[in-house]
């Protein structure tokens, strides 16, 4: 009992230490966007800023920084509901029934995400092109979309294959087709690896650069991501305007991932049980 | 066209059940077409397509040299290139400093966030967030933290007298790759500790318990209980660790463009660079194919391995043990 209260103290300050690590960069993002400008080059010393100085978020309204905020999110909520729809249904193709190419199939589902996304920029290019979906936001979700689906049908299949199919057999006896069994019955009690594969969504349409970069010329189409960028360029010194900028774009992410904390490690729960 | 039986495809039961004889191609037809449909438009095609400019010369500032050359660009690339090799070494450095530590860290994360904890929903949650956080952000971030004028990190060597001049980290060729790697590591480990975290819930209590009280230590109880059952997710974190990082075009070009002086260049940025900078889309093509097939090798080797195992382990009966390896 002895050895379990010294492990149990250790392991508290392990997770102090990692909290720390992980944290600390972002509580000093977050005090350097409330800093004058003397106070961040340091004419000015001190950890903590003098005064809630809000010229730096206020200063954001002057760029086009709300309309990449609404792109953004407009963007990753098309791209997640319909993300999902599909691999709901594939995964489940996949789960629940044998036909020759099943395993062939989900290989290349896999393997498909290995190939560099750099190089797909210029074949991408010319097909949005040719679908006339260049410079336009529908054309980011139908790509986001494609570099999601691998991995949530590869989770949605893996969190069915874990569910009993008795009572979806109840169902189909009870004259329910696959399509509502799915629906009313096994899609329910999946919620939690949905939601997990939401937040999939969710990170890689947050953090996706490189497409939104090659794909939107308008300024008011651009993504968080890339407009953020572009204040790199032309606020080369001013960083308490893009901490400012960095704390709105970080904020939205984390609450949302508060919520789905306890989904989340069913992304490995549901997705890799065996 | 596809024969199908109905059945559970991890178990490999076909039972006697009115919902399981329903034979026919069409439902699982229904169920995959909107998923391979997007997928051959958006995914096969433009990787199929990116295959044959292998194969081509192809420069975008001159449309009408194209011309097909073999195995043209891959001759060129892998004898008669020395950066490519450098690079190529480069990547599986990359690849490798990414993965072992992540690994490690993550598993002890793991282990230790599984525990019982004060405030543990709180802690796990601030644990992910560099993960969850935008690379651009992330990019940002330590760019402030290590600016040689404005960032803290060289205020406070300079006022504790550590160094005379600021270190310019990410401008230094012999700085710049350790520098990125641990901001990766910062970065990524949360995403293993999520993965494993996962798998650890999903070893049953009983089972430690029954361990216990078999008398097994902690270290026997990890050895015997706990690793053969999250065995299949850290093969999985450890593949996806390292198909990750070696596409990770973002981690790298926001902090320095592959530079200075190609110090940082990995395949990707190389390939990168190659397109849309230097215009030879034959060449970036080349490079990216052969990133391509060495992580299409990597993945075999997991989905035969891991995925065989567990195919065989989902299909107890003697009649399945003995047969094919799926």
């Amino acid at each position: 009992m002895k050895a379990d209260k010294r492990a149990g103290v250790l392991a508290h300050l392990a997770a102090a230490l990692a909290i720390i690590v992980a944290a600390a960069p972002f509580l000093w993002m977050i005090l350097t966007s409330l800093k004058t400008p003397p106070e961040i080059i340091g004419t000015e010393t001190g950890i903590l800023p003098h005064s809630f100085y809000l010229d730096n978020y206020k200063n954001l309204f002057d760029t086009e920084f709300l309309a990449y905020f609404v792109n953004s999110a407009l963007i990753a909520v098309a791209t997640t509901a319909i993300a999902l729809a599909v691999a709901i249904l594939a995964g489940y193709g996949f789960a629940r029934f044998r036909f020759v190419g099943n395993r062939p199939l989900l290989l290349i589902v896999v393997c498909a995400q290995m190939f560099p996304a750099v190089l797909l920029a210029i074949p991408l290019y010319k097909i949005m092109r040719t679908l006339g979906l260049l410079d336009s936001r529908a054309g980011l979700v139908l790509v986001y979309v494609t570099f999601a689906l691998p991995f949530c049908i590869w989770m949605m299949r893996n969190y069915f294959l874990g569910m009993s199919v008795e009572i979806e057999e109840a169902a189909l006896i009870d004259g329910c087709n696959r399509f509502t069994a799915l629906w009313r019955v096994v899609l329910p009690p999946a919620l939690p690896g949905v939601a997990a594969a939401s937040a999939f969504c969710i990170i890689l349409v947050w953090d996706e650069y490189l497409y939104a970069n090659t794909f939107i010329d308008t300024d008011s189409k651009r993504t968080l991501s890339v407009g953020l960028a572009t204040l790199m360029g032309q606020y080369t010194t001013d960083w308490g305007r893009l901490m400012a900028a960095a704390v709105l774009m970080t904020v939205p992410i984390v609450v949302i991932f508060a919520f789905l904390q306890r989904f989340l490690t069913h992304i490995a729960g549901g997705g890799v049980k065996g | 066209m596809i024969g199908t039986t109905v059945a559970d495809a991890r178990t490999g039961r076909t039972s006697a059940g009115p919902a399981r004889r329903r034979r026919g191609w069409l439902a699982p037809a229904l169920f995959l077409a909107p998923a391979l449909v997007i997928m051959a438009l958006v995914l096969g095609y433009p990787v199929l397509s990116a295959i044959w400019t292998s194969l081509n010369a192809d420069f975008l500032t001159k449309p009408d040299a194209d011309h097909f050359v073999g195995l043209g660009n891959f001759t060129a690339l892998l004898l008669h290139d020395p950066t490519f090799w450098k690079t190529v070494l480069r990547t599986v450095i990359w690849a490798v400093a990414n993965l072992i530590p992540q690994i490690v860290l993550g598993l002890v994360l793991a282990l230790i966030l599984h525990r019982r904890l004060l405030a543990r929903g709180f802690v796990r949650s601030v644990v992910i967030i560099p993960w969850i956080v935008p690379t651009v952000v992330v990019a940002f971030l330590w760019l402030f933290l290590l600016d040689p004028t404005s960032g803290p990190l060289n205020h406070l060597l300079q006022a504790t007298g550590i160094v005379d001049s600021p270190p310019v980290w990410f401008s230094d060729a012999s700085t710049a790759f350790p520098v990125l790697i641990l901001v990766s590591l910062w970065k990524w480990t949360p995403f293993v500790t999520v993965i494993l975290l996962g798998a650890l819930q999903t070893v049953p209590p009983e089972l430690e318990e029954a361990a216990v009280i078999d008398g097994a230590g902690r270290l026997q109880r990890f050895r015997y209980v706990v690793v053969p059952h999250i065995s299949t997710s850290i093969a999985l974190a450890s593949l996806l660790t390292i198909a990750y990082s070696v596409n990770n075009f973002n981690g790298i070009w926001l902090f320095t463009q592959g530079g200075p002086a190609g110090a940082t260049d990995t395949l990707t940025t190389l390939a990168y660079r190659t397109a849309f900078k230097e215009y030879d889309f034959g060449m970036a093509a080349a490079i990216s194919v052969v990133i391509f097939v060495g992580l299409l090798g990597i993945s075999a080797l997991y989905f035969y391995v891991i995925e065989g195992r567990r195919h065989r382990k989902g299909r107890p009966s003697r009649q399945h043990r003995k047969g094919r390896v799926a």
